[in-house]
């Protein structure tokens, strides 16, 4: 405690596990630095990114600290290394940093026993009902029993009693016979989010975790406590009896409801979204998300999913294939001239989608070009202000000069004046920036590349049904100027297609040129023009992205809590780093 | 019940309570406000949980986790007279349970099943209302209950129509004249006819000249003298309060903070009881003493929540004393100010856990810290150095200034040093306290001489020395203890139990402890199983809950000992109790691990004749499932129980039905 940042080099500690001596940075945790040389100590209350009240019990291991000699220096064995001098009882590891000279032995007798002891003690209580329990499959209750439990119970009692499908709040439900009083989710609410409402009532063996009836668990980053919930104690209200998670792919993305870009797990089975939970990056949100991003996939099963291309041809909008829609469209734009024409893009897309959109608006010699900016109320935990997930990719790569928005009032007087003739809107909704149906209804061109059925689509002259963040790939800057990347978690449905490569289709139609068989072409195209990607590809971003932007102080994009800020831009991605 | 209905008296007192404690520390108040809302409501409403959280900017779960933890803090009504009778050991020998239902008889209370702190039990007429607590501390006047505020003690379990007709406490003390066998020093006034509470008495026995002396002395010499008088702490793990003492920097830079341990509430001792509610000034004048020597500007008294008139009695002497100017702003010319307040628990044991005492005078439930890193002495009371003493320790530092720490460690043995007051109960003629030279008296004299021997010419059959949660002695064993002979050398020899030297080293080479001075006699009428499962209760109940070994293993145990006098015993027991026990021992945050573990090791080990005898049966082949899952998954899905109030469960240490 107390101790500066030190310029020099971190000090190292030399700690013996298991009879073999390792050396470890100052500060390590004992049990982090047994994980580190694969010898896993199993816990339940002890959390990384949480304070450690050492209450489960389950770390408990043998240590013991060097033996000093009369002068006060360790006394040092035939291996020329410190002799330790263990205590007597087994000690927690979640609590305490290596020490210099310390010992620890991670799988003795004793600590099996304890280990042993402590899983019978958390069991004979709880309700066994793993074959109904959506914690099942991803239980740490289920993954040490196979180490350390019994086969049999000698608890011949009746269990305690408590509440159970507690409503604690609208998304967080809890059987309080499953819980094991760890407190994660009551330090999770104080310390991370801020909003001190979980608490343990009564007290020994009927110890009853609840929130009180008149401040229930509600704030945006409740279900964060269901992700470290290490037993089914507390289940997602949304996720709860849907699906049994081993049937679940896991796919590793980013959340695309706001600028700070979680990192992502998408749960899916056979096309289907069934939940997203964060996936831990210490540069961009910590280990956590907030529920409004994480609970935004409805949207990928609506009913108003545009699900097939249709043109407009013999005075109504008609469902065609891909091929016709493709050539129409083309043909509608190739009409115009450039000055005829407005491009409105989103903050949405993807920086290959964006790039591919800068090359139609370059070969069609638009120049009105922009993006509708998307604002919110941010906090100062993961949320930003700006709800657009790729407001910086859009600035770079469209070489948006002001601020994003700046234009849409000229586009939108444009198309009132006549002036613009054909508009061109990916991923937004027109009445949402300024232009009335009325005039929409006039454009003698007007192309809808959307997820979404909308109020204008049905005045549009082609619509071309798009993807959803989870059904492509592809690469986004988030709002502290890192690049990640998307992956595909499930197909678009119906027709629907990837952007790029509707994109890539018009753009061929348009310029009978082709050279893109994959997203990672465009990307390798892009990066050949935009300095900020070079010597990057969509593989060497990495599941962790890699920082490509130095933002300005001011960025309403949070530093995620508890975690360093990193504002360095880092030259190789890790993944490639590594052998 | 709106904030514009609290009377200003109430609000008065309200804001006195929370200027006792820093003002970025107000939550430390949650306790003493929720104790008033009591006093002038008779039970804690939502209202007033919400009044209260937003009082000291806290959120209502803060204040709904304390009202559940904390026993004596009620969410429902009393009657117009309440009555705790006290559940524990000695009570229980001397016929606690047969005046519970004598109680409830009288009150037409119809009790549902046995051992039931909670819920409050009212009449039908809502006049009285019963509930059975743990130890009241009056182990040697068995068996006590509270009416009210007052203690009623040696009560005749059949003539419990007395208790309901108003009367005053019957708070009683020993005959003056010591035994020839003790040497008093801290229980000098204790029971004197001569002798009253006021500082006027005190200042005639020559009350304060001690913390004079000691406001001369330099902080280093106060601090030596307790060192060489090598007093250990008398709370009960005996630790060395110089060594203790010495752990806080000399140039520490964050506030020191005293808090005078008087949480007593290890069932079998009543010392601490005596001095608060008898000599309250001689407490005072050591705790002042103490933080002079540790530079501590703030000394907290935590005491029990079932002292009520000890708390007053204390409030009145620091007044008087603050009059005197002992303590205050510039005491008696020194240039050192200092506070000392009051802070009342609410019935949990877990606060004589020095941490877990920290805790709850933090305003939090009372749940002990890891050590490492929160040593007290380091990261304690609000994260600053914090010394923790016991009333008893803190009474023998004022001795020790009088007599010098080199003259004080001559009485006693080496290295168990000083006097200290030992209380005896159970199955002997006089039960009592006893204010012994550590060590110079044995625990046959200690029984046979001095409490009076067994009672109704019975038999000694056990001892349990230190507390309850000391190891059980069983009356033939024999240890080996060693001595140190005058001339240096050691010798060992085997020993009785009636040989045992009343002290630390001597109790803890027989395999038990000295503890907090509370002996229990049993005698040969004792069914061993039903004493273990009355201290198993005691101890599934004051288990606080936080860590896993303790809180599912003393709960377990409980209910094994409750199947077992049921009639329930298989044959498996004696061992599954043995290896739950020892699960617990050593493997929990705090020492309640070993309190709970220890009774039920000994127990078991000592007297298998008396297990073997209830454990006959053979376990029962395990139940099959109740339902399908299908059946479950549609019992779980429809309806959400909403947030309770007051959700129904059982509370903690209900039993029969859990």
């Amino acid at each position: 405690m107390g101790v500066g940042v030190m310029a020099e080099k971190p000090q190292l500690i030399n700690v013996q596990i298991d009879g073999v001596w390792h050396q470890f940075p100052r500060g390590t945790r004992v049990i982090e630095a047994c994980a580190k040389v694969g010898a896993y100590v199993p816990r339940y209350c002890y959390h990384p990114k949480l304070s450690s009240p050492g209450n489960c019990r389950m770390c408990l291991i043998e240590m013991g600290l060097p033996r000093m000699g009369p002068d006060r220096k360790f006394e040092l064995g035939a291996d020329g290394k410190p002799v330790v001098n263990w205590m007597p009882r087994p000690q927690i590891c979640c609590a305490q940093d290596v020490a210099e000279g310390m010992g620890v032995r991670t799988s003795s007798p004793l600590v099996e026993e304890c280990r042993r002891g402590v899983m019978e003690f958390l069991l004979i209580n709880h309700p066994l009902d793993c074959p109904i329990c959506d914690q099942a499959g991803e239980c740490r209750l289920q993954e040490f029993s196979v180490e350390y439990g019994r086969a049999d119970s000698r608890f011949l009692e009746n269990k305690v009693k408590k509440p159970k499908r507690v409503r604690l709040g609208s998304r967080v439900t809890l059987d309080d016979e499953r819980c094991i009083l760890c407190s994660r989710c009551i330090r999770f609410c104080q310390e991370i989010a801020k909003d001190d409402v979980l608490g343990f009532t009564e007290r020994g063996g009927h110890t009853t975790l609840t929130a009180h009836p008149d401040k229930p668990l509600e704030n945006n980053y409740s279900l964060n406590t269901v992700d470290i919930c290490p037993v089914g104690a507390l289940t997602s209200s949304d996720f709860r009896f849907e699906m049994r998670v081993w049937f679940l792919k896991e796919t590793k993305s980013i959340c695309t409801s706001c600028a700070t870009g979680c990192n992502t797990i998408i749960g899916s089975r056979e096309d289907v979204v069934y939940r997203q939970t964060p996936r831990e990056n210490v540069a961009v949100n910590s280990a956590w998300m907030c529920d409004y991003g994480r609970l935004n996939f409805e949207y990928l099963t609506s009913p108003e999913r545009l699900l097939e291309p249709e043109v407009f041809s013999v005075e109504k909008l008609q469902p065609a294939d891909w091929k016709t829609v493709i050539s129409h469209t083309a043909l509608q734009l190739q009409h115009f001239s450039g000055w005829d024409i407005a491009i409105v893009a989103s903050g949405r897309m993807t920086n290959e989608e964006l790039w591919l959109t800068t090359r139609l608006a370059q070969y069609l010699n638009v120049s009105l070009i922009d993006i509708v900016p998307r604002k919110g109320e941010g906090d100062d935990i993961l949320l930003s202000q700006d709800r657009n997930p790729n407001t910086n990719g859009a600035k770079l790569i469209l070489g948006l000069q002001s601020k994003p928005g700046a234009n849409l009032e000229t586009i939108a007087s444009g198309v009132a004046e006549g002036r613009i003739k054909s508009l061109v809107v990916l991923g937004e909704d027109p009445t949402k920036f300024g232009i009335p149906i009325e005039q929409l209804k006039r454009l003698p061109s007007f192309v809808v590349i959307n997820i979404l059925r909308s109020s204008c689509t049905a005045y549009a002259t082609a619509v071309l049904p798009a993807a959803t963040y989870a059904e492509k790939r592809g690469s986004m800057i988030n709002g502290r100027g890192r690049l990640q990347r998307l992956n595909c978690a499930v197909r678009p449905p119906g027709q629907a297609r990837q952007d790029w490569e509707i994109l890539r289709d018009l753009l061929q139609e348009l310029t009978g040129h082709n050279g893109l068989g994959s997203v990672e072409d465009v990307f390798r195209q892009m990066a050949e023009s935009i300095p900020q990607f070079a010597g990057l590809s969509l593989s060497r971003i990495g599941d962790l992205g890699v920082k490509v932007m130095v933002m300005p102080e001011d960025s309403t994009t949070p530093v995620p809590p508890g975690e360093p800020v990193d504002e360095e831009i880092i030259e190789l991605p890790p993944l490639h780093a590594r052998k | 019940m709106t904030a514009a209905k609290i009377p200003a008296e109430l609000k008065r007192q309200v804001n006195a309570a929370v200027a006792q404690y820093p003002a970025e520390h107000k939550r430390s108040a949650a306790l003493p406000l929720l104790h008033l809302w009591q006093e002038h409501f008779g039970f804690i409403t939502d209202e007033g949980m919400k009044w209260i959280a937003e009082k000291l900017e806290l959120q209502p779960i803060n204040i709904l986790e304390l009202v559940t933890f904390y026993p004596m803090l009620r969410q429902k009504g009393a009657g117009k007279t309440h009555i705790r009778v006290c559940r524990t050991l000695s009570c229980a020998m001397a016929g606690g349970y047969r005046l519970m239902e004598n109680l409830c008889e009288i009150a037409g209370i119809v009790r549902e099943h046995d051992g039931i702190h909670n819920p409050v039990l009212v009449s039908p007429d809502g006049n009285i209302s019963i509930e059975f607590v743990e130890c009241l501390a009056s182990c040697g006047t068995a068996p006590v209950c509270m009416v009210n505020d007052d203690l009623h003690e040696n009560v005749d379990p059949n003539f419990t129509a007395d208790l309901l007709r108003p009367q005053p406490s019957t708070l009683t003390f020993q005959p003056p004249s010591p035994h020839p066998l003790e040497r008093r020093l801290v229980f000098k006034n204790i029971g004197r006819k001569d002798w009253t509470i006021d500082i006027d008495c005190y200042l005639r026995d020559g009350g304060y000249k001690q913390l004079k002396k000691a406001v001369t002395m330099s902080r280093v010499d106060i601090l030596n003298e307790v060192k060489a008088s090598a007093l250990r702490g008398r709370g009960g793990a005996g630790f060395p309060t110089g060594v203790k003492w010495s752990f806080i920097k000399t140039d520490e830079k964050k506030p020191v903070y005293l808090i005078c341990n008087a949480d007593e509430s290890e069932p079998g001792t009543f010392k601490d009881r005596y001095i608060i509610h008898q000599d309250p000034h001689q407490l005072l004048e050591g705790i002042l003493i103490s933080c002079y020597a540790l530079s501590a500007h703030t000394a907290y008294i935590y005491i029990r929540g079932e002292f009520p008139e000890g708390a007053k009695i204390l409030e009145r002497a620091i007044e008087e004393a603050r009059e005197n100017n002992f303590l205050g702003e510039n005491i008696l010319g020194s240039k050192f100010d200092v506070e000392v307040y009051i802070h009342r628990g609410a019935g949990a044991y877990i606060c004589g856990e020095e941490t877990g005492l920290i805790e709850s005078l933090e305003g939090k439930r009372a749940y002990p810290r890891i050590k490492p890193p929160y040593f007290p002495a380091v990261l304690g009371l609000y994260m600053c150095p914090t010394i923790v003493n016991n009333v008893e320790t803190l009474c023998h530092v004022k001795h020790i200034i009088a007599m010098g720490g080199a003259e004080y460690s001559k009485l006693g043995r080496p290295g168990n040093t000083g006097t200290r007051i030992v209380c005896v109960s159970g199955d002997v003629v006089r039960p009592g306290y006893f204010e012994i030279e550590v060590g110079k008296v044995t625990m046959g004299q200690l029984i046979y001489e001095m409490a009076g021997g067994m009672k109704f010419g019975r038999q000694l059959r056990a001892v349990i020395p230190g507390g309850s949660s000391a190891r059980v002695l069983r009356v033939d064993e024999r240890f080996k203890i060693k001595e140190k002979q005058p001339a240096g050398s050691t010798i060992e020899r085997e020993i009785s139990i009636d040989e045992i030297p009343m002290d630390f080293d001597s109790l803890a080479a027989c395999g038990s402890m000295a503890g907090s001075g509370g002996v229990i006699v049993l005698d040969d009428s004792r069914d061993m199983v039903w004493a273990l499962n009355n201290i198993n209760e005691f101890y599934a109940h004051e288990s606080c809950g936080q860590c896993t070994p303790c809180r599912e293993g003393a709960l377990w145990m409980k209910k094994i000992t409750d199947r077992m006098l049921l009639g329930g015993g298989v044959m498996q027991d004696p061992a599954t109790l043995k290896t739950v026990a020892d699960n617990i021992a050593g493997r929990t945050i705090c020492a309640f691990g070993e309190a709970c573990a220890w009774p039920t090791q000994s127990f078991v080990e000592k007297f298998p004749e008396d297990f073997a005898a209830r454990a006959t049966k053979s376990a029962p082949p395990p139940l099959p499932p109740e339902y399908t899952p299908e059946e479950l998954i549609t019992e779980e899905k429809i309806p959400i129980v909403p947030l309770a109030h007051n959700p129904g469960w059982e509370k903690a240490g209900a039993s029969g039905v859990v």
